[in-house]
């Protein structure tokens, strides 16, 4: 809602509270790893729900929650990149290219993250809604489900390295503080734009005074 | 104004988030906010309550809890005392049928809705033939499968997997957590 | 609560040395029913000579004595010999429950000598391993 400043609302309360309980969420588990067997299911399963979620309000949600409002092209996405590094990207409302491919990235590594999580607490613990398919898996099958687990939360944390880097840059580059914006919902209307050559389709013009309904 | 509100829903929801976890954990255990406030976590299995159970089966070796099988190999067990794993048990008159009814009745495949273990042993037997021996539990092999000879069976102070107290600090107490395990001459289990 | 004077005499009696004698030491108990059965010549030194000595388990081939579990100085925690259980010392000096109950010694004399003799121990070694076990 515009506050009749230079704000206007870009994320909505749902996506901000999705966002910093999912980090929480990931590194509680990240963390607990098999120390705290319990936390880390209990963790796990938080992520796993809140990415279902994401998922939904991805369909469903306010305009720049919603998938279609940040899937592009790969080509645009590499244009916005080799963009960014010249300090020359354009800005974009919600999440731009770059950010909306990682949040795609994001959202699928957790996605395998937790379902092979299932998977080894099925057939490691006998736990969980996969016992059935898992529990007969065997030995080596164990040990493979717990590679493959770790490999994906290890890539995962990769792909969240990359994200705290390019929101960094993307700060930078626009000269606003996205991490702030994640927090309080706002950004500003007008920043010092650098104009890119306008791209081809699928580029949303989202740059001045658009009111986001709550 | 708004702020406080926001931080007055988070902080609600991490407690309702916290004290669900906390309480889901061992829905017998009355003594939950106890337990948590010694930092203990909840027993796997249910503590052994029979006297007669820790006195005439507890005096040669550790009184395994009746959680840690199902009633079939408890019943197995105590049908074939002549021939107890190489040993002859004998036992008074009464004392067989009261130990059979103590097992059989707190054994894995009863309490597994209540402590995790128990579910998790009988779960992971299935359909397959019930061993009588614990160390032969599909879960128990599993979560002992980083092992070898050294830390057990070549392991004097430990000598075999079924002498769960040797490296379980806490087993007396029902918990088996891989964070209370200490192997004589290896330390804290670390993987 | 009131007592009578009878009650009273009687509980004051069961203090004195008289009363010591009143309560029965199970040891003393089996001691005397074991001489009934025919044991003759037993003595602490016995005992502790037949602690010590090693039998051989026809099926296994091992050695077993008494001290293979409950050690040769009686004062020790002993231990399993096949689960390394700790048992508790065998000297009453250590471990003050020993020797106060009968049903208790006689199950252990027929388990044990089963296992480390291969029979039931006879009424004289019996009362020599009590006398041993008195001594410590």
């Amino acid at each position: 809602m515009d506050k009749g400043t230079d704000r206007v609302r870009v994320w909505d309360p749902i996506v901000r509270i999705f966002h910093w309980t999912l980090v929480l969420a990931f590194f509680t588990a990240y963390i607990a790893e098999d120390h705290f067997p319990d936390v880390h299911a209990f963790a796990g399963y938080t992520v796993f729900s809140l990415v279902l979620f994401r998922i939904l309000w991805g369909i469903w949600g306010p305009q720049h929650a919603r998938f279609s409002d940040f899937i592009y092209h790969p080509r645009v996405v590499l244009k916005y990149l080799t963009d960014l590094i010249r300090f020359q990207a354009r800005r974009y409302m919600g999440h731009g290219p770059a950010g909306g491919t990682m949040v795609i990235a994001l959202l699928v590594s957790l996605l395998l993250t937790t379902i092979s999580g299932l998977a080894v607490y099925g057939s490691q613990e006998y736990s969980g809604p996969l016992v059935s398919l898992t529990a007969g898996i065997g030995a080596e099958g164990a040990d493979l489900l717990e590679e493959v687990h770790e490999f994906f939360a290890g890539f995962t944390l990769l792909l969240v390295g990359i994200h705290v880097m390019g929101v960094i840059l993307s700060s930078v580059v626009h000269r606003e503080n996205l991490v702030k914006a994640m927090l309080t919902g706002y950004k500003i209307k007008e920043k010092g734009v650098q104009h890119a050559p306008p791209v081809k389709r699928r580029d949303k013009e989202q740059e001045c005074g658009e009111s986001i309904p709550a | 104004m708004k702020t406080t509100v926001w931080i007055g829903i988070l902080s609600g929801g991490m407690l309702l988030l916290t004290a669900q976890f906390a309480l889901s954990r061992d829905k017998e255990d009355s003594m939950t906010w106890n337990r948590l406030a010694r930092g203990e976590a909840a027993p796997g299995v249910a503590s052994v309550t029979n006297k007669l159970y820790e006195q005439e089966c507890g005096a040669c070796h550790f009184a395994y809890q009746p959680g840690l099988l199902p009633a079939q190999s408890w019943k197995k067990t105590l049908n074939n005392l002549s021939d107890h794993f190489g040993e002859t048990v004998e036992l008074e008159k009464g004392d067989l049928a009261a130990l059979t009814e103590y097992l059989t009745k707190d054994s894995a495949d009863l309490s597994g809705n209540k402590f995790a273990i128990s579910g998790k042993i009988i779960r992971s037997l299935g359909d397959k033939e019930i061993p009588v021996r614990i160390t032969e539990v599909p879960y128990i092999v599993r979560q002992h499968h980083e092992l070898s000879a050294r830390h057990i069976g070549k392991n004097p102070d430990v000598k075999s997997l079924s002498n769960c107290n040797a490296c379980h600090t806490h087993a007396e107490r029902g918990s088996f957590r891989e964070g209370e395990v200490v192997i004589p001459k290896f330390d804290r289990w670390e993987d | 609560m009131r007592l009578d004077k009878v009650t009273v005499i009687v509980i004051a009696l069961l203090f004195t040395p008289l009363g010591g004698m009143a309560q029965a030491k199970p040891a003393d108990d089996l001691l005397a029913k074991y001489r009934e059965q025919g044991a003759r010549n037993v003595s602490a030194k016995e005992g502790e000579t037949l602690w010590g000595r090693r039998f051989k388990d026809p099926e296994s081939g091992e050695e077993r004595a008494c001290s293979t579990c409950h050690n040769n100085d009686l004062h020790a925690t002993g231990r399993h010999a096949k689960t390394g259980k700790p048992i508790d010392p065998m000297a009453s000096s250590a471990n003050p429950k020993r020797l106060t109950d009968s049903k208790f010694i006689e199950k252990w004399f027929s388990r044990n000598c089963r296992w480390t003799l291969g029979r039931e121990c006879t009424p004289g070694e019996k009362s020599s391993f009590l006398l041993f076990i008195q001594s410590q």
